[in-house]
């Protein structure tokens, strides 16, 4: 006999009934990595990719660089989305992160992108030309608060560093339960190599 | 400790761009200021690098527009090794990069210009925007706009083997050449391109020259500027993007000046104001001024209307065809009309197809001999090409063993941070009159002005969310009496 769950994680089972099409679900990492705290987005994506390992239906892009219209090209053909990304708030304490959906973004939809249509619009315009896209009910946005992000630098600044494990663990279980799933084996993340620390 | 907080922080957002509006007792505009924040430390970034690293990383500036900034670090590097470079790389990078122009003109075009021009610069904020454009014109066109986009960024990803942060070329040349197969791919989707602009100059002429109400704000509202141009020439005195000399010619078509890459520093210098992150690029020779218009000002735009501007031609014979229509549409050559930029991005867009279109049909593209190994270390490379919204430079120098040692990088729009300035200051001392009350149309109008410059600022920061908020205020009697917020 098999669980969903086994078959979620692509676990075989003789004899097991063909499990449900899974929702095929795209994790982004936004960011751009040589812009400090910017690329709090792809951190965070690397440690969960690890952490979460293979999922079936999930696909992970821990580096997304792209913006606009050119997302359309990345997201389309999923059926729910997961952005890591950083946000800069008035009063915001660097360290802390916010969840929320597109349905948030919405209201941004009309503000143009200095070059090129916003997120909301792109992926807006993307549905109305009959693409599969996500809704905007399951486009799902963890984003962190940051420092800074316009001075060159690999690193990330020290509040928001030191907040990253602590971050991925929180995240790590909100994704899971989004995703409704529970990889087989939670085992210890081994650390990133100098490379991509 | 508990980090997530659970409420809504995008109406909270800060803003990247602000504008101050003074205004005197009277209420008509006394001082008019802008902020934009830049990005910093590249320069400090890049030292201590291998300079052939440099056109690989400095695609990370800007998310827009990368491989802009991988060719003007390419052609630097080339020079800090000597300066020869594979003649068919030559012509594989120009066919890159005629693409990616046109991938990112036709977002500009139909994301960001089309709404003001489709829909009109009063229309509700809420449709002005490409899914209003696509609300007017149809969803077929919409269609062609990401199928054309697409394609143009496809041909990216044939010839240097990724559509975004190139890694392709290299000192001497290029990575990796065209193979046969992948000419064959690139072919239909050029002759597909050189069609839609044909049907983007028509769009144009059907939907904003025919409009009298759109003709007289692009020729007769308050985005003109009495100030000079600048722009990459062939030999010919024709429009280059990749390579060429600076030329710079005044607004009433006098040529200025007109120097080699390796030059620029003598030929511009920059200007710092104290109430701005910016810097201000003037004509050096002609010692800063202030920010004024007329004959003698030191102040130039680089933009795709200067690019026209400064040239005698287009280099491709429809694009010269829509270069004669467009000036004489305005009246003469060269035209001061600043939000014709966007009728010359179309204008440029038929010579990025049309080149496109005669790389396929040369015999020797797909050949293998796409790279020299460099022998030397010069020390020093100078590099400009023309970046989308206006001339970029990089200037590298390295030590013996190619160690950078030093960087600095003049980009497109801070060769317009001047003219920006002035022409946000006319326009709101055009629409802020004793009596009339601001409102968010001047944030409109205000924007117009800017937008048509198509200014690069923080571009390669992917912070939430994806765009530039920003906040106007406006200042009277020592006390702030409007302020409006996009985005923040």
């Amino acid at each position: 006999m098999t669980s969903g769950a086994d078959a979620e994680r692509g676990v075989h089972v003789a004899g097991a009934a063909p499990a449900a099409p899974a929702v095929k679900t795209l994790l982004l990492g936004m960011g751009n990595p040589i812009l400090g705290d910017d690329a709090v987005g792809i951190r965070v994506a690397q440690l969960l990719n690890r952490r979460l390992g293979p999922v079936r239906g999930l696909e992970v892009r821990e580096e997304c660089c792209t913006g606009g219209l050119e997302l359309l090209e990345v997201v389309e053909g999923f059926d729910r989305l997961i952005v890591l990304d950083s946000i800069k708030t008035e009063g915001g304490r660097p360290g802390h992160w916010y969840r929320f959906d597109g349905e948030a973004l919405r209201e941004t939809m009309h503000l143009n992108n200095v070059h090129d249509a916003n997120f909301a619009t792109a992926m807006e315009l993307g549905r109305q030309m009959g693409g599969h896209l996500p809704a905007a009910a399951d486009i799902h946005i963890f984003a962190v608060e940051i420092s800074e992000n316009l001075t060159f630098s690999d690193s990330l600044s020290p509040p928001v560093e030191a907040a990253v494990p602590e971050i991925v663990d929180e995240m790590y279980e909100e994704i899971v339960a989004l995703l409704g799933v529970r990889p087989a084996t939670e085992a210890t993340v081994p650390p990133l190599c100098d490379t991509c620390r | 400790m508990t980090r997530k907080i659970s409420i809504d922080p995008i109406t909270r957002l800060e803003g990247h761009g602000k504008i101050e509006i003074f205004l005197d007792d009277a209420g008509a505009v006394e001082d008019c200021y802008m902020q934009i924040p830049e990005l910093r430390g590249f320069e400090r970034f890049v030292v201590g690098r291998p300079i052939e690293e440099l056109p690989r990383i400095v695609t990370r500036i800007c998310g827009v527009c990368p491989a802009c900034h991988h060719m003007a670090s390419a052609k630097a590097v080339d020079e800090c090794f000597g300066g020869e470079v594979a003649p068919l790389a030559v012509k594989l990078r120009r066919m890159y990069y005629n693409a990616h122009f046109m991938h990112s003109h036709i977002a500009h075009f139909y994301a960001l210009a089309a709404p003001d021009f489709v829909l009109g610069p009063d229309a509700d904020p809420a449709v002005r925007n490409v899914l209003g454009v696509v609300g007017k014109v149809g969803l077929e066109i919409g269609g062609a706009v990401i199928a054309s986009r697409g394609k143009a960024q496809e041909i990216q990803r044939i010839i240097g083997g990724r559509s975004t942060q190139d890694i392709w070329c290299i000192p001497g040349g290029v990575a990796k050449g065209l193979r046969p197969d992948e000419l064959e791919q690139i072919k239909p989707m050029a002759a597909d391109l050189y069609d839609f602009t044909q049907f983007s100059l028509q769009l144009f002429r059907d939907v904003v020259l025919a409009n009298p109400t759109y003709l007289e704000i692009i020729a007769n509202g308050p985005y003109t500027l009495d100030v000079h141009n600048m722009g990459l020439v062939d030999e010919n005195n024709a429009v280059d993007f990749y390579d060429g000399q600076v030329r710079v010619v005044d607004f009433e078509g006098a040529e200025i000046c007109r120097y080699e890459p390796r030059e620029y520093a003598d030929y511009v210098a920059e200007h710092v104001e104290p109430w701005s992150y910016l810097k201000f690029p003037y004509l050096k020779r002609r010692g800063w001024k202030g920010f004024v218009e007329g004959i003698d000002t030191p102040i130039y735009c680089a933009t795709p209307l200067s690019r026209l501007n400064v040239a005698d031609r287009m280099a491709t014979p429809k694009a010269q065809e829509g270069f004669e229509e467009m000036f004489t549409t305005l009246g003469g050559h060269p035209s001061r009309m600043l939000l014709a930029q966007h009728w010359a991005r179309l204008v440029e867009m038929v010579q990025n197809a049309e080149a496109l279109r005669m790389y396929c049909d040369d015999p020797e593209i797909t050949g293998d001999a796409y790279r020299v190994i460099p022998e030397r270390v010069t020390g020093e490379g100078v590099a400009i090409v023309e970046a989308m919204r206006g001339t970029l430079t990089h200037h590298y120098t390295c030590d013996e063993n190619a160690i950078c040692t030093s960087a600095n990088l003049i980009v497109g729009t801070t060769n317009n941070n001047a003219p920006i300035h002035m022409v946000t200051r006319k326009v709101a001392e055009s629409l802020i009159e004793p009596g009339v009350e601001p409102d968010q149309g001047i944030l409109n109008m205000i924007e117009m002005a800017f937008r048509a410059f198509d200014p690069c600022y923080s571009c390669a920061t992917h912070s939430l969310p994806g765009q530039m908020p920003l906040r106007v205020t406006v200042h009277k009697g020592g006390r702030v009496t409007h302020d409006f917020r996009r985005g923040c």
